[in-house]
């Protein structure tokens, strides 16, 4: 083996090993790429349970239906402030694990935090936004126009 | 042997060469291209194709990554374009990034551009409202800058011409401030617009409110359909690109018109670096361009050039065009060159709410944005402590809540079932600055950009007739707000860097007298007659009203004066 095949050897298997470790398959990776903030499958989760405490499945669908945990990840990821990105980890890691019955214990751990948490206030604030944004509420419940072609500035409303 | 050396010279020759194809270049490109003229348009940019290159005009909102917001990072890398009203998910494609393109600033100036074919007439607000002579005689009787070396009746028919092609819709108010023009249907004000457009003008006869004069489609005459647009669908997302063409833009309207005709040779990507000017011929012989992309310099050459680069870039080109006759800059025997620079006061907002018609809301989407309040300051003479006046916008809304404090089901339910709350109105003031000497652009003495080219350095603030006269912009809406009963009045001293009103203007001012201005009546350069200048950097003075239907009139009306000269053997 020449010194140019064994550096060429040498390169793939140094490559190999690039891939094989930004590409982690173990269960514990959230399930979209984030470059920013780090959470775990097991955030991903409770991301996914506390959304649902928040915007639960109705005889419509809720946060899970919607995917909006995946929403705010990425969110909170791309668009929020370095400082929020800490304070909404820091809210998430503290939220204590649910045991049998995740809404309702969500649901009283979140209705226990102060108004003013920055956690609670991003996670409703993405939350909602995604809700009302997504393709099902705007297709369904609180329909956009992509294409009104027409303006009436008096509409009477029907009472 | 045929010559197989295609770069010959000859290659590189025009009839005219148009330098920028924004909302002036395009309508230059399209008057000489109709008129037979070979035309190379030079566009610092990259292409962008009217539908094809709108990549984002059919999306709805979950479709977009960031349901239309920008990542932080985006922002927090361009404290400037963000600071602009359309700089969103959806557009920011169309924008310059701060850090592309730097430029030095002696005082705070927000400078927003946009580097492709078609310029801002992408973005643009597509307000078009007339000038009139208490414009153009604004700067004699009041005795700043200098004369406007037109007056309405040069201006009017070429007002006539562009506007039937655009298409622009409004009422004939019948206001000698604001002129009428070739209207299609105005967009109508909503109940609420009209019902403050009757107590403005029941208590104060002097003032109007009317509805906005806007570059939309609301009928498609032929001359539209000819170009491929129809009727404005109501969708309000222009900063995007129209599929429709509902909208004015050079690459809806003028450039697809210009390049029908077999005359136009458009050329993306080609940074301008200076006009030519030839000693013994004692005229512009061509320009130099520097290629985007592979630096390298290439000549073009024509009879007749046309400056349509956006008025600060036009300045800093003509600053940046030194020969052995123009040490300062081509044209710049007057030393006026850069200074006197302008723009419109837009610092200031006023919101208020109206308890009445809570029977009534809109439906669909109005492209004009709501009503129009032309000028009734100083208009027939002098009233207040300080000079000329200001114009403003007014719109109303049906505001609509949910509460979103709660949490699960009750959440969910009144985010699905919004309550209509009180009607929500606003108002901006759009004033009239003075150009100064003061107010200038300069080449940079040190730093230059990738292409060679000097950075441009900006020196503009506001004085102290701006702070007056805002002042009395929010005490008169104020006045005007109570007076319709509209409550909950919030005044918004919103200070924000001359620039963001994206009117900026001047530096290559029209003027009677070569000694102290920079272009003739026709704008030509004075001391280079085959130079013609028609965007934002021509106005000798700024009105209250939008610039863009004026620049152009004054492209039309400068083609139309090149090709006559041309035919005399003049240029």
């Amino acid at each position: 083996m020449n010194r140019r095949t064994a550096l060429k050897q040498f390169f793939v298997l140094a490559g190999g090993i690039w891939i094989a470790s930004s590409c982690d398959f173990s269960a514990e990776a959230p399930s979209i790429a984030l470059k920013q903030i780090k959470l775990t499958k097991a955030d991903e989760e409770l991301l996914a349970e506390l959304l649902e405490t928040i915007i639960p499945k109705t005889d419509s669908p809720g946060a899970k239906d919607l995917k909006l945990h995946l929403f705010v990840m990425k969110m909170v990821d791309d668009c929020e402030s370095p400082e929020n990105q800490e304070a909404f980890l820091k809210g998430l890691k503290a939220v204590p694990k649910p045991q049998n019955n995740p809404q309702t214990e969500l649901m009283s751990y979140l209705e226990g935090l102060p108004k003013d948490d920055v956690f609670l206030r991003i996670l409703k604030r993405r939350g909602i936004q995604g809700y009302k944004n997504s393709e099902y509420v705007m297709k369904n419940k609180l329909i956009y126009e992509l294409v009104p072609a027409r303006y009436d500035g008096a509409l009477k409303i029907k009472a | 042997m045929a010559n197989l050396n295609i770069d010959t010279r000859d290659n590189r020759t025009y009839d005219a060469i148009v330098i920028g194809s924004g909302i002036s270049g395009g309508w230059t490109a399209k008057e000489l291209c109709e008129k037979g003229l070979k035309t190379l348009v030079l566009e610092r940019g990259r292409d962008v194709k009217h539908v094809k290159d709108y990549p984002t005009t059919n999306l709805y909102p979950w479709e977009f990554e960031h349901r239309n917001e920008l990542p932080y990072a985006v922002k927090q890398e361009n404290p400037i374009v963000n600071r602009c009203y359309a700089f969103h998910e959806d557009a920011a494609h169309f924008f310059v990034k701060d850090k592309e393109h730097p430029y030095v600033q002696e005082k705070p100036f927000d400078w927003i551009r946009g580097y492709q074919v078609g310029g801002k007439s992408l973005l643009w607000a597509r307000q078009t409202q007339r000038w009139s002579d208490f414009d153009f005689e604004g700067p004699a009787r009041d005795g700043f800058a200098v004369d406007w070396p037109i007056r309405y009746a040069d201006i009017k028919p070429w007002y006539d011409h562009v506007e039937r092609f655009a298409g622009i819709a409004g009422d004939r108010d019948g206001l000698p401030e604001l002129p009428d023009g070739e209207f299609l249907p105005a967009y109508p004000l909503n109940i609420v617009e009209k019902y403050f457009k009757q107590q403005v003008e029941q208590k104060y006869p002097e003032r109007k409110v009317i509805s906005a004069r806007c570059a939309h489609l609301s009928h498609a005459n032929q001359i539209h359909i000819d170009q491929g647009r129809v009727k404005c669908q109501n969708r309000t997302l222009c900063q995007r690109g129209c599929p429709f063409g509902g909208y004015f833009s050079s690459n809806a309207s003028t450039l697809p018109w210009a390049a029908k005709t077999g005359n136009m040779t458009l050329r993306p990507n080609s940074v301008v670096h200076s006009i030519l000017y030839d000693e013994s011929k004692g005229k512009a012989i061509g320009v130099k361009v520097i290629d985007k992309d592979s630096k390298e310099e290439i000549d073009f050459f024509a009879k007749v050039i046309f400056l349509n680069a956006a008025a600060l870039n036009s300045n800093l080109l003509l600053l940046n065009s030194t020969s052995q006759r123009f040490p300062n800059g081509l044209g710049n025997d007057s030393g006026t060159l850069g200074k006197y620079v302008a723009f419109h006061n837009y610092s200031a907002r006023i919101s208020a709410e109206y308890e009445g018609y809570l029977d009534y809301k809109t439906d669909g989407r109005n492209p004009a944005g709501g009503g129009y309040i032309p000028r009734f300051r100083n208009l027939h003479k002098q009233e207040t402590d300080y000079l000329r006046g200001y114009a403003a916008g007014f719109g109303a809304y049906r505001s609509s809540y949910s509460d979103e404090s709660g949490l699960g089901i009750s959440l969910k339910e009144s985010i699905l079932n919004p309550k209509l709350g009180n009607w929500g109105v606003g108002s901006h003031m759009m004033g009239e600055t003075i150009p100064k000497a003061s107010n200038y652009v300069a080449l940079d003495g040190k730093e230059k950009d990738e292409w060679g080219m000097p950075l441009l350095r900006v020196s503009v603030d506001y004085d102290d007739n701006d702070n007056k006269m805002k002042k009395d912009y929010l005490d008169t809406m104020e006045e005007m707000f109570l007076a319709a009963g509209f409550k909950n009045i919030q005044r918004n001293d919103a200070w924000q860097a001359p620039g963001l009103d994206i009117h900026e203007m001047g530096g290559v001012r029209m003027g009677l007298d070569p000694k102290t201005s920079m272009l003739n009546k026709w704008h030509q350069l004075h001391a280079c007659k085959n130079v013609y200048v028609t965007d934002g950097s021509s106005m000798t003075s700024t009105s209250t009203q939008n610039p863009s239907l004026t620049y152009m009139a004054f492209a039309a009306r400068a083609v139309d004066h090149a090709v006559s000269e041309l035919k005399k053997g003049n240029l």
